[in-house]
């Protein structure tokens, strides 16, 4: 037999039968370290005996001589232990191990499927379940679940000690766990599947080939579990997933490794085989009924990419729905986060920002590169490109690996730079798309004279608002306190524009006279606290100023412990529950950057600043056209109770 | 990687045991996750010949009706191996007969 030696014949024929021999062993011993011992030694013996002619049926004939080895240890355990009434008990009730089995296929089967539960048991780590899942089902050597995982020999062979002797302990029962406890016990054994693949399916070209075979032992995992539990819905989910996303492997990265996102893939070198596959078990996952779990949701999801003959093809307003399904099943950052996108698609940028947004807070996200990664995207695609810019390069500085950041940077490098003088920055900021003809006239007029007392070159760092406050003083000191405030406004807009918010710190609003700034209209006011996407810390804040007629500086001052606190009206106070969250203390409205400074005015738990008026104001702005103030005055005071 | 499977025509004729018994096998590589996709073919096929930008259209039969093939199934695997520890096992359940067994690149 040529290219057949003995050992590469002994490994091929272990790997496919493994699951059914070990689980028949731990049936008859009760120990899966027992029955991995009595495994080894077959495996021994037909090292030994194989070259001499491989056996008809090699698989049998491993089980038959690890079953001797078992009886073996059997009748020694019976004999020591006689007299040890509950030993003689226990061996009792084994089925007798001599007696060969009536239907042997369906009997191991079962034996498979409890050896999966129990080796995906939560009382190990998932990494320790994963490691013994490989090991004991899918029949891989140590030292390839090292290199699969990238780490040493000694480290797994630990965890895997240490994992046995766990369950051993704990004395986990060699069983398809009942009914009440079945949903949890299975998504134990889903979870440690898909880490299995997505540790593969993250290795790209160059890597140790060991590493994408992990996406092969997965699938076959779950291929296997489908078969043997088809009345679980999200079995089939997860196995359509693995399957969609497998058929992606091909075309996700190019020919140095770097990534190539989904809607920039050749579509020609996805695996239709594989989307076929996919799509009938997402078929059978209906089929099943019932709320539809994670696993169904996703692999609903990745139909959908798979169906669209190009990325312009895609259905994404389906794709919202489903994630906004998703969000609800699975509501971590990270599902927000592609929801966001997938919102983003379906309605604008802007209404992906919203989504975005209050993840900013999330202590999970902080170092997560994708949220920069997908915010900057947006925001190039609104135009904003010095924020985008900074976004790409925050991604870049959090990401992992090395072509993923020389994307993101290469996204930052075509994105002209925030202009740091103070002349391309009043330039910038009067040219920018879709403002109001009128009220660029205005703030030219404020910024260009401004420009001529401080003078184009400063740099915006160095302008101080005690200059600003000076030259406004010289300049408009006498105006109109209508005109002085149209000035005001201009260099405040520009400030939290260009995000030097003090700048206009300094200046002071001047009161008019009275029945000069209208009350916003109630109607346009519940127009725009409607408007789908609205970020929530808008909405929240909004909703306060109008329901409780308050003032702007009042409300940003207030803290967390406010929040929770004052009488608010229902709307205002449901709003604030959500936007607080689980936060404890700091700032009730948060800015979306980090804030330098360890005051009151920082949240001692994302280091977020406080939202300062000018932001708040400008936000306003952008979005009805009035003012905060305007805002205020369109809500009735509550009264007092 | 993925491997073809084949077996050309002229080999044992299958018995009602050699149908269950493959039945099994099919169902237990399917269960295994390994078996991808198998089928049987019409051994009466039509011929393209491509010559100097002329294609030529030859329907069938044809006379070495040995050398066609009949049935194919698409294998996953880790290794050529397991691939041919997979293969041996088919040919111990068909009997006597010729086929092949080759690595198929392309989508993975």
């Amino acid at each position: 037999m040529t290219s057949w030696d003995a050992h590469t014949a002994v490994d091929a024929v272990w790997k496919l039968e493994s699951a059914r021999i070990i689980a028949g062993l731990v049936r008859m011993v009760g120990d899966v370290g027992l029955a991995e011992e009595f495994a080894q030694d077959a495996l021994l013996a037909a090292l030994e005996r194989w070259p001499e002619g491989v056996p008809d049926n090699p698989g049998a004939w491993l089980m038959a001589i690890a079953k001797r080895r078992a009886v073996d240890h059997l009748r020694r355990a019976e004999r020591l232990d006689r007299g040890h009434e509950r030993l003689a008990h226990e061996l009792s009730v084994q089925p007798d191990p001599g007696v060969a089995e009536p239907d042997p296929a369906d009997g191991l089967d079962d034996d498979v499927l409890r050896l999966m539960f129990v080796s995906c048991h939560p009382a190990l780590s998932t990494r320790a379940r994963a490691a013994l899942t490989l090991r004991l089902v899918g029949g891989l050597r140590t030292e390839e679940i090292a290199r699969a995982f990238l780490v040493s020999e000694t480290a797994v062979a630990q965890r895997i000690v240490r994992a046995k002797r766990t369950l051993a302990a704990r004395r986990i029962p060699f069983e398809v766990p009942p009914q009440g406890e079945r949903a949890a016990r299975l998504s134990s054994v889903l979870e440690v599947v898909y880490l299995v693949f997505n540790e593969g399916y993250a290795a790209t070209a160059g890597d140790d080939l060991m590493r994408p075979g992990l996406c092969l032992e997965a699938l076959r995992l779950g291929r296997l579990l489908a078969r043997l539990m088809p009345g679980e819905a999200e079995v089939h989910g997860l196995v359509a997933l693995m399957e969609l996303q497998a058929s992606r492997a091909g075309a996700r990265t190019g020919p140095q490794g770097e990534p190539i996102p989904l809607h920039e893939q050749n579509r020609g070198r996805w695996d239709r085989l594989l989307i076929h596959r996919g799509m009938a078990a997402l078929l059978q996952a209906r089929a099943v009924g019932g709320p539809f779990g994670p696993y169904v949701l996703q692999a609903a999801i990745a139909v959908c990419h798979a169906q669209a003959a190009t990325a312009e093809d895609t259905d994404w307003a389906q794709i919202a729905a489903l994630y906004a399904a998703l969000s609800r099943v699975l509501p971590t950052p990270v599902v927000r986060l592609n929801q966001a996108v997938a919102v983003a698609m379906a309605d604008g940028p802007e209404a992906g920002l919203a989504l975005i947004d209050p993840l900013l807070a999330e202590p999970a996200m902080r170092n997560y590169h994708l949220l920069p990664g997908v915010r900057g995207d947006l925001l190039a695609r609104l135009g904003r490109s010095a924020e985008a810019r900074a976004e790409f390069e925050r991604a870049a500085a959090l990401a992992q690996n090395g072509p993923e950041r020389a994307i993101l940077l290469k996204r930052a490098a075509v994105l002209p730079a925030l202009p740091v003088t103070f002349g391309p920055a009043v330039a910038a900021f009067l040219d920018r798309e879709g403002l109001d003809p009128a009220t660029v006239r205005s703030y030219r007029k404020t910024l260009t004279r401004l420009l001529r007392e401080v003078g184009a070159d400063r740099a915006l760092a160095e302008v101080t608002a005690g200059q600003i406050a000076e030259t406004f003083a010289a300049v408009w000191g006498r105006a109109a306190a209508a005109t002085w405030n149209r000035h005001r406004a201009a260099v405040r807009s520009f400030a939290a524009w260009a995000e030097a918010g003090e700048l206009g710190a300094l200046l002071e609003r001047r009161p008019e006279p009275r029945g000069r700034s209208r009350p916003m209209d109630p109607a346009a006011v519940e127009t725009l606290l409607a408007r789908p996407g609205l970020a929530l810390r808008e909405r929240a804040f909004w909703t306060l100023l109008y329901e409780h007629a308050a003032r702007a500086e009042w409300a940003l001052a207030l803290d967390v412990e406010d929040g929770g606190r004052l009488p608010w009206p229902p709307r205002t106070a449901a709003l604030l529950a959500q936007l607080i969250g689980d936060r404890v203390r700091g700032p009730l409205f948060l800015a979306d950057r980090r804030s330098p400074r360890t005051t009151r005015d920082r949240c001692p738990d994302t280091g977020r600043g406080r939202l300062s008026y000018e932001r708040a104001e400008y936000l306003f702005k952008q979005a009805s056209g009035c003012t905060l103030r305007q805002l205020s005055q369109a809500g009735t005071p509550p009264s007092p109770a | 990687m993925r491997f073809l499977m084949t077996t050309k025509g002229g080999g044992q004729a299958p018995d009602e045991a050699m149908y269950a018994e493959m039945g099994k096998f099919v169902e237990e590589m399917t269960k295994a996750g390994v078996l991808l996709a198998t089928g049987g073919l019409d051994p009466v096929g039509t011929r393209f010949t491509s010559s100097g930008g002329e294609v030529t259209v030859t329907d069938g039969p044809f006379t070495e009706a040995r050398e066609a093939i009949v049935s194919f199934a698409l294998i996953e695997v880790r290794s050529k191996e397991e691939a041919i520890e997979i293969t041996r096992r088919f040919w111990k359940i068909a009997g006597d007969g010729v086929g092949g067994m080759q690595q198929v690149y392309g989508p993975e």
